[in-house]
């Protein structure tokens, strides 16, 4: 009895995995097909061609989306990882006044839904100049009220000993944050890294508000643009080859990292 | 009062308020500004070119009688309603089969998971081809199972759920993760406490695991709320909202009102009414499934 | 030393020289800059990109940048949003009409007939009523006539020739209906027909309805457009409700395939005609299947129908935008754009032709329609059309009516007469300004 259940759970998970993965090598099969083969079950095509991705360099500047998305991705991880590491190191370690207000703040604003500020957020970028820039995309995201409680939560954690063993031989608090918390903190650190960073890089909405320079866009905005604005002219092979350019960072990064990516993810979900 | 005052920021770490104004700065031009205007644009119209027009309370009026803010509203619960028991019942399944003496449960595991990292753009535009009525594969392999091809995305009475399921197939990964964590939570000991007791398989489920759950449970649930209540890029790349604005989200209908017609005024006030919902949800929730004594 | 006369003068010459030089120099300015916005379109980026080198090789001193419109749902947001954020360029030539008056609202457009020259330039180019179409009611110029496309009927010649159509019985609803009926066939026996006369799209998306609605009832009503004069409600009449009705028939019957195709479904052969414009043309001379013929009609008008078809006529204009620092030289480049040279280039590049006055007798382009016979079709055409409204909700009205053309036409839940009811009712509210 115990052997039969144990099949049928070995036999629905196999076909669940095969849902979950068949869709994505459906896609990377039907960016290498000539159009008139897309609609048919077969996932080598004898007619390997890559006109699909000729196609989309052709049309739309991905190469340049592509960087712009590392730059704007990087640049907002980074950010975050230093702003929200020092304002969870002084709510967690310092003393001062209103300290706890402003957690209480930090928790308060996670509770507004993001919708609720676009148009006011898309107001000021226009009044303070910042359309079609980086500094649109950069920075309303360099400091993250997640990764301030993620943070917070975490140094309160570390012994005092260090702190005052530090110090004592008279370092900084910024120090402390940075050469002695940091390093003992690399888990968090690459928590909160990995979901900022995959945050930003998906990203669709925000840039499709602020950006509307082709060579400004990020690399979602642009597929999604290719696929919506028509430009593909129905050319499917070429809308799954920009969606698998898209996708493949992210899919490479995930193989390398799966492990850090799945805990990560668990471990807010359940401190959150 | 004032010395005291005084006296705490005397002694008080200086360090922190220096490093404290980051946040504070962000917040105050990234938070407190945006909300403080958006309240201000509910009582107004304004189409950014041309001067603000204060209307008073019109904007509320309007969305009270907006039949087609309401039918947005009404395809966001008829997603919810579908997507969060499909959600619930294949994470926990696949998360408990998952939990136990598995091989591979790593590949298994990332596997499930690869969907929800890929970006929502990506999801969508593959899932478009897929429910293609005519051409898509899952026509295709029912076609060749001798059923009907469903008009997945081109039926008004489909298309929201079709939605839900991609949805749910999307961001399962993530639930299973929670669940697993959840589980594994769970000590051993009671499961062979209640085995000694004679409860068998399933009774330990449901008197053990599912309530020793409830936390994780409400996580779930409060997550694909707030999720189902941001619904944006899947209708807006796959069906702008039709068809017979079966799929108008919430959140796109706030789009083309401030995008395509310029009414500022009125995309905010449905904003704001969309943070009113999502609050009261989410509250109804904790209430109902928010258990705070142990099992 | 005693000075030379001859010497004298020399020097006092090359004195001059300098003199007259350095001023020149301190008085010449540093080469103007202009951006300019082309659409999105292949075929008008390569146009742009031909004039925009020709212009900047002549004219070192206002040099052009171009910077092609992205696509988006829609280039009227891209726009708007220019004007909101003040990032407009100086010169964009895909203005389009409809969309004016929320541009001149935003006090984004420059009031052209002030330029100098502007009557006598645009008078030799274009015919006075296509002028005065576009100027606005403060009486002036916002936008300067460019080109117009008449969109007309494709359709396949083999393929309607093989199933036993003749092209004459496309001419009225009824004719049209039962071609599609004949059409409509299973041909590899899995039984779903794949084979169909024309396909209306699903898209509700505000701009498709110019396509197909929109153009059909400027056919049908004899040339009427969605407001009055005085920017009332004018499309609740019969034949709004023809034009329903045939969209719904359509779709009711099975005559037109359900959900979006794969590939172009008129090059594939599975549809056998198509609402389009002369932009087509070199789209599908670039990408048709080798022995693809196809031709163009006009688009079909209710049975009984009299005189001329009347048509859409998919205008848009080059407006210099108010923000321009250099509106004379963006003057300067807008002529050369609509030159004659430049027109006839335009025409043989992208197809589209041009608000050009006798177009069809000119000598300069008897060449090419010479060389083109298909274009003459459209040319003939572009005497009978009509553009949009002038109107600040032209997208949301256009929204209301692909609202009812979905209820109605593609899922069939309400009547002809009660949609056309309900999109008239939508649109007073949305004029009345709530």
């Amino acid at each position: 009895m115990r052997t039969l259940t144990k099949a049928l759970g070995y036999i629905l998970l196999t076909v669940a995995a095969l849902t979950f993965i068949y869709p994505f090598l459906w896609m990377a099969s039907a960016s290498l097909k000539p159009e008139n083969e897309i609609g048919t079950l077969a996932l080598i095509s004898r007619n390997f061609s890559l006109r699909g991705y000729s196609a989309v360099f052709k049309q739309i500047p991905i190469g340049r989306a592509l960087f712009n998305s590392g730059l704007v991705s990087i640049t907002s991880t980074t950010s975050v990882l230093v702003f929200s590491s020092m304002v969870g190191y002084a709510l967690a370690r310092l003393r001062f006044l209103g300290r706890d207000s402003i957690f209480n703040l930090v928790l308060l604003t996670m509770m507004i839904p993001g919708q609720l500020l676009l148009i006011p957020m898309y107001i000021l970028v226009v009044r303070l100049g910042w359309t079609d820039s980086y500094r649109a995309l950069i920075i309303p995201a360099m400091i993250s009220n997640m990764g301030i409680i993620v943070f917070r939560q975490f140094f309160k954690s570390l012994p005092q000993d260090l702190v005052d063993a530090a110090r004592i031989d008279g370092c900084s608090d910024y120090r402390i944050l940075f050469q002695i918390f940091w390093p003992l903190s690399k888990p968090v650190l690459i928590t909160v890294g990995i979901i900022t960073f995959i945050g930003s890089w998906n990203e669709v909405l925000w840039p499709l508000i602020v950006i509307r320079k082709w060579n400004m866009m990020t690399m979602p905005q642009m597929v999604t643009l290719f696929h919506v604005g028509g430009l593909a002219n129905a050319q499917v092979a070429a809308e799954m080859a920009a969606a698998m350019m898209l996708a493949f960072p992210v899919i490479v990064a995930y193989l390398f990292f799966q492990r850090y990516f799945i805990e990560s993810l668990a471990l807010s979900g359940i401190k959150g | 009062m004032l010395g005291r005052l005084a006296e705490q920021y005397r002694t008080s770490d200086k360090a922190g308020y220096v490093m404290v104004l980051p946040y504070i700065l962000h917040f105050l031009l990234f938070t407190a500004y945006p909300l403080v205007f958006a309240f201000v644009l509910v009582f107004n119209r304004w189409d950014i070119v041309t001067p603000m027009e204060f209307i008073g309370i019109r904007n509320i009026q309007r969305l009270l009688r907006d039949a087609t803010f309401w039918t947005a509203v009404i395809n966001t619960l008829r997603f919810l309603a579908s997507h969060i028991p499909l959600q619930i019942v294949l994470s926990l399944l696949i998360a408990v089969i998952l939990n136990g003496p598995i091989k591979l449960r790593s590949f298994f595991r990332g596997a499930f998971f690869l969907p929800f990292v890929i970006s929502g753009a990506v999801v969508t535009i593959l899932w478009q081809q897929l429910y293609s009525t005519d051409a898509g594969i899952l026509n295709l392999i029912l076609n060749r199972i001798g059923m009907q091809p469903v008009p997945w995305l081109t039926d008004p009475a489909w298309a929201i759920y079709s939605i839900a399921i991609m949805a749910t197939w999307k961001n399962m990964g993530f639930y299973i993760v929670l669940f697993l964590a959840g589980l594994q939570n769970v000590p051993h000991e009671l499961y062979e406490a209640a085995s000694i007791d004679g409860a068998n398989r399933s009774q330990q489920f449901w008197k053990i695991t599912l309530p020793l759950l409830q936390p994780v449970m409400l996580l779930v649930v409060i997550l694909s709320t707030i999720g189902g209540f941001s619904l944006f890029i899947e209708p807006f790349v796959m069906t702008g909202g039709g068809p017979a604005e079966s799929t108008l989200s919430v959140v796109l209908y706030l789009y083309k009102q401030a995008f395509q017609f310029l009414r500022m005024g009125y995309a905010a006030t449905i904003g704001f009414a969309l943070a009113i919902m999502i609050f009261v949800v989410t509250f109804i929730q904790r209430k109902l499934l928010d258990t705070d004594q142990p099992a | 030393m005693r000075m030379n006369p001859r010497s004298t003068m020399g020097v006092l010459l090359a004195l001059a020289l300098v003199c007259v030089l350095s001023v020149s120099a301190v008085g010449a300015k540093a080469p103007v800059t202009l951006t300019f916005w082309p659409s999105s379109n292949p075929q008008e980026i390569e146009f742009a990109k031909i004039i925009v080198k020709a212009w900047n090789d002549s004219h070192p001193d206002i040099q052009v940048k171009m910077e092609p419109l992205p696509a988006s749902r829609s280039t009227e947001e891209v726009l708007l949003a220019a004007i909101a954020a003040g990032t407009t360029p100086d010169i964009c030539a895909n203005i389009y009409p409809g969309a004016i008056s929320q541009y001149i609202a935003g006090k984004g457009l420059y009031p052209h007939d002030t330029l100098p020259g502007f009557y006598d330039f645009v008078y030799a180019r274009t015919p006075k009523d296509v002028v005065d179409a576009f100027t606005y009611k403060d009486g002036h110029v916002y936008q300067i006539p460019w080109k117009g496309n008449p969109i007309m009927l494709a359709y396949n010649v083999k393929l309607l020739r093989a199933n036993g159509i003749d092209t004459k019985s496309l001419a009225t609803y009824s004719g049209f209906l039962a071609a599609a009926e004949r059409m409509v066939k299973d041909l590899d026996g899995d039984g779903r027909p794949d084979q169909w006369l024309y396909a209306p799209t699903v898209d509700v998306t505000w701009w498709q309805r110019l396509f197909d609605f929109y153009t059909l009832y400027i056919g049908a009503s004899g040339g009427k457009t969605l407001l009055s004069a005085a920017g009332k409600v004018d499309f609740e009449n019969d034949a709004a409700v023809q034009v329903f009705t045939f969209l719904q028939t359509i779709f009711k019957k099975g005559l037109c395939p359900k959900g979006a195709m794969i590939g172009d479904a008129f090059l594939n052969g599975k549809i056998a005609a198509t609402i389009t414009g002369p932009w087509s043309v070199p789209y599908y001379d670039q990408n048709a299947p080798a022995g693809f013929e196809y031709d163009f009609v006009p688009i079909p008008v209710p049975d009984g129908m009299r005189g001329p078809v009347i048509t859409f006529g998919d205008p848009k204009n080059i407006a210099i935008f108010a923000t321009s620092k250099h509106p004379l030289e963006a003057w300067e480049f807008v002529k050369f754009i609509m030159s004659c040279e430049n027109d006839l280039l335009w025409l043989e590049i992208t197809s589209q032709p041009p608000y050009r006055r006798d177009l069809a007798k000119d000598p300069m382009f008897a060449g090419y329609f010479k060389e083109n016979p298909l274009m003459a079709k459209f040319v003939e055409q572009g005497v009978y059309t009509r553009g949009v409204d002038d109107s600040k909700y032209l997208i949301e009205i256009f929204d209301a009516i692909s609202k009812q053309y979905d209820l109605c036409c593609v899922q069939g839940k309400k009547t002809p007469k009660i949609a056309v009811r309900d999109a008239a009712q939508a649109v007073r509210d949305i004029l009345a300004g709530w």
